[in-house]
């Protein structure tokens, strides 16, 4: 390991807050300045001192560290992670681009590859890729796994319906349909066993067939997040609507190596910064704007690093 | 020329034939015994002095790091880690007057809960200051607060619309006006969607200062300590290579005051050494197990906060009922996780947690080999806590705040069950009941977790304090012990010296 510019960045950062000048924002009392060694002295300090404490205990390196970056985006997920010839496009990807960016990574050495839902735990885990962009809700049970950046957008549960299935109004409409969900996802349950309402649920290997069962009727209504079915039905804004039943909270967070605090906390000041400067608006508008979904243009609420 | 052979006629004599062989200016000046001498002594003087200035420094800086820790970010973050808490109290409160409408003697009453509010948006303030003082110079941070100070405007006159509309209306207890609850929604989702993210969000960027800010400290920790060991040995190095000389010179088998001298600058180095590495520790502690623990509890009384709301949310907004209901389990989750696909389940899991603690439901269960229906084991911010404290008296304390919550958990289960069989006012009565200012189920949650964050607050401070006490020591015993070691060192060399005069 070698000093990195991160370090003495993070050093310089960071000791901002250690003077109490700046805390108090007044020039501090003779008792309380700091004996710092001469300038020549701290980048070696910085870069000895970091050496000791990464050898103690032993830390992995960030995924900030390293030259290139390997993003996990969904490569079938229309509106937000699409794979073409190689391209990918999509929210995720623009996501997965500005945070890149912001995290101090050239574009040119930004690269996407496709993940499937299942696979994203061990591709972080096994550091195939570093960080995973793909409509990954955070949950309790992964977050023992993964740590998570974000989230960067909270969507909500909801149902698709053909646009002529006018009789149904509520989710309580669905007593004795058929709705259909991903293969392992647990949205419908949540409208059988947590609202106890009685409809039938089957399983598609992806929400593109549980649309294609939609338009040829064998089911009446497609369950999951709002945003990946606002992605279809940008598609054909004609052909759905939305039950309009917002429901639960999908908190699509960043999926990065377990305990890697100091990605972490990068990625969240990148989102922090993607909604203030109006980005996360534009992307959304330009991914979703066609559709009536109602988009939320603020912050989320972050998960935390530790 | 004669000084020189007079002095070396004096003293001992030479045996360095070799320096001739080098003939430079040095040489010529450290050929004779006293200039030795002198340089020894002197080199001395310096690598005491520079032994002295190290740790001095060192532990100077160990104590900033522990008094901004302790008096600044500390606090600051804690304080910050509130604003949260004071924001979902203000919406709590607003719910709770509106779900009483006329009935203005519900729970603990109107005028309690108007208090409360008040009390909260103060609480709000004096958090906003905190986090304004602390991400001074960050312009996201700055930009979030300022955000927040701004919202809060609004939602105050939005709130304050929604009450004034449901007294106009004189709506009976549970049927708030429609006008009115079309402002609640509008403030509370203002609330839910913008302000609290970025409050919560702030309390997150300050442990993230407070953690950057203690990785440096104990990075320059490690760096001081080597600074001091590295000066500490050059400096025993010297004396005791000061003392052969002598021996050899003089033949003598050892000066005294020399000897006391090393061993004394041993003493010093060793000791300072510790207490570096002493109030390092004590700072971590302080770091870890309080201020984190604290912050990530005060954190659970915010989401729990939140979440008891939903339950007045639950009964003024039939037409959300069922969003309410699942937005209060998902909020109940992240106090306290167990795998629960509804409320009703998830109440069974909660009594295990309260029953089986301080067992953990679910800990040291392997994974299944499909790697499907697994146990994650007891999560949220109770269960981390659960995992992590170490104290008996924590234990105590937390076995309190667990049971409390299967308690608040019950009363919840009531309250939906009457209102399930159409009792309306039973269930508002219920839901007034827990919210009650003094005998509550829910009042007596978050007074038994205060006292937990209590515990982890007292482990801070005792923390700070011991490293703040171990250095302090030196503040005097530095300087005491260096002029010491100086004056064993001219006891030792004067005498030397002396016989050349």
């Amino acid at each position: 390991m070698t000093p990195r510019d991160e370090d003495q960045v993070m050093f310089v950062e960071s000791s901002r807050f250690t003077d109490p000048r700046t805390l108090h924002g007044a020039p501090a009392g003779p008792g309380r300045k700091r004996h710092r060694p001469v300038t020549s002295l701290l980048a070696a300090a910085v870069g000895l001192s970091t050496l000791a404490a990464c050898a103690a205990s032993g830390e992995e390196a960030s995924v900030l560290e390293g030259d290139t970056i390997t993003i996990g985006v969904k490569f079938d997920q229309p509106g937000l992670g699409l794979g073409e010839n190689g391209e990918f496009a999509g929210f995720d990807v623009d996501v997965a681009h500005y945070l890149a960016e912001e995290m101090g990574f050239d574009r040119d050495d930004v690269e996407m590859v496709g993940v499937t839902s299942v696979e994203r735990e061990d591709k972080i885990i096994e550091g195939e890729v570093d960080m995973v962009v793909a409509t990954y809700s955070i949950t309790p049970e992964r977050k023992t796994e993964v740590t998570f950046g974000g989230p960067y957008y909270v969507a909500k549960q909801d149902i698709l319906v053909s646009a002529d299935a006018t009789d149904i109004e509520t989710v309580r409409d669905l007593e004795g349909l058929e709705v259909c969900q991903g293969e392992g996802s647990n949205s419908a349950s949540r409208i059988t066993e947590g609202l106890g309402i009685d409809a039938t649920v089957s399983e598609a290997p992806s929400y593109s067939r549980c649309i294609d069962r939609l338009d040829d009727g064998s089911a009446d209504a497609v369950s999951t997040d709002d945003l990946i079915l606002a992605g279809y039905l940008a598609e054909d804004p004609s052909a759905y609507r939305f039950v309009n039943y917002p429901f639960t909270d999908e908190k699509y967070g960043v999926g990065l190596p377990y305990e890697d605090v100091e990605a972490c906390e990068a990625v969240n000041k990148a989102i922090n910064r993607m909604y203030q400067d109006g980005t996360a608006g534009e992307l959304l508008e330009k991914w979703f704007g066609s559709t009536d979904l109602e988009l939320l243009r603020t912050v989320p609420q972050f998960e935390g690093c530790v | 020329m004669t000084t020189t052979a007079s002095t070396s006629a004096r003293g001992p004599s030479s045996s360095s034939d070799g320096d001739e062989r080098f003939p430079s200016v040095l040489r010529v000046r450290l050929r004779t015994t006293p200039a030795r001498l002198w340089l020894l002594t002197v080199a001395s003087v310096l690598v005491v002095a520079g032994l002295s200035v190290s740790a001095g420094s060192a532990l100077e800086q160990a104590r900033n790091g522990v008094e901004v820790l302790g008096e600044d970010a500390g606090p600051q973050a804690m304080a910050t880690t509130e604003l949260y808490l004071a924001l979902a109290g203000m919406d709590a409160h607003v719910a709770d007057v509106l779900l009483m409408g006329t009935d203005h003697g519900l729970g603990s009453g109107r005028e309690s809960a108007e208090e409360q509010y008040e009390a909260s948006r103060t609480r709000a303030n004096e958090a906003l200051l905190q986090a304004a003082s602390l991400t001074e110079g960050d312009s996201i941070e700055e930009r979030n607060v300022q955000a927040v100070l701004d919202g809060l405007g609004e939602y105050e006159r939005v709130a304050g619309e929604a009450l004034l509309l449901n007294d106009e209306a004189e709506a009976p207890p549970g049927e708030v006006d429609g006008a009115a609850l079309e402002r609640y929604r509008e403030g509370s989702r203002l609330m839910h969607t913008d302000l609290m993210p970025k409050a919560f969000n702030l309390g997150l960027g300050s442990s993230a200062i407070v953690r950057a800010n203690h990785e440096e400290g104990q990075d320059a920790l490690v760096l001081g300590l080597l600074r001091v060991g590295g000066t500490g040995v050059l400096a025993i190095g010297v004396l005791a290579g000061f003392q052969i000389y002598l021996s050899r010179r003089f033949r003598r088998r050892l000066n005294v005051p020399l000897l006391a001298a090393t061993a004394l600058t041993t003493a010093l180095t060793a000791g300072v050494v510790l207490t570096l590495d002493a109030a390092g520790g004590a700072q971590s502690r302080a770091k870890e197990e309080g201020l984190d623990a604290a912050m990530a509890l005060a954190r659970a009384e915010a989401v729990a906060t939140d979440m008891q709301a939903d339950q007045s949310r639950y009964l003024l907004d039939p037409e959300l009922a069922d969003n309410h209901q699942q937005v209060y389990l998902e909020r109940a989750q992240a106090v306290l996780f167990r795998p629960a696909g509804n409320l009703e389940e998830y109440y069974g899991q909660i009594r295990e947690v309260a029953d089986a603690y301080p067992d953990l439901p679910g800990e040291g269960v392997q994974p299944g080999e499909d790697g499907q229906d697994t146990d994650p084991g007891t999560l949220g911010y109770l269960g981390e806590d659960a995992r992590d404290s170490l104290l008996p008296t924590e234990r105590g304390a937390l076995g309190e705040v667990l049971s409390a919550y299967d308690t608040l958990q019950d009363e919840d289960r009531r309250m939906r069950e009457l209102s399930e069989d159409g009792d309306r006012s039973g269930a508002i009565d219920a839901r007034m009941d827990i919210a009650h200012h003094q005998e509550g189920a829910f009042t007596d949650y978050t007074d038994a977790l205060d006292r937990l964050i209590e515990l982890h607050g007292e482990q801070f401070a005792s923390g700070i304090d011991s490293g703040e006490r171990s250095l302090s020591v030196w503040a005097w015993l530095l300087p005491t012990g260096t002029l010491l070691v100086l004056a064993l060192l001219a006891a030792g060399a004067r005498p030397r010296l002396a016989e050349y005069r």
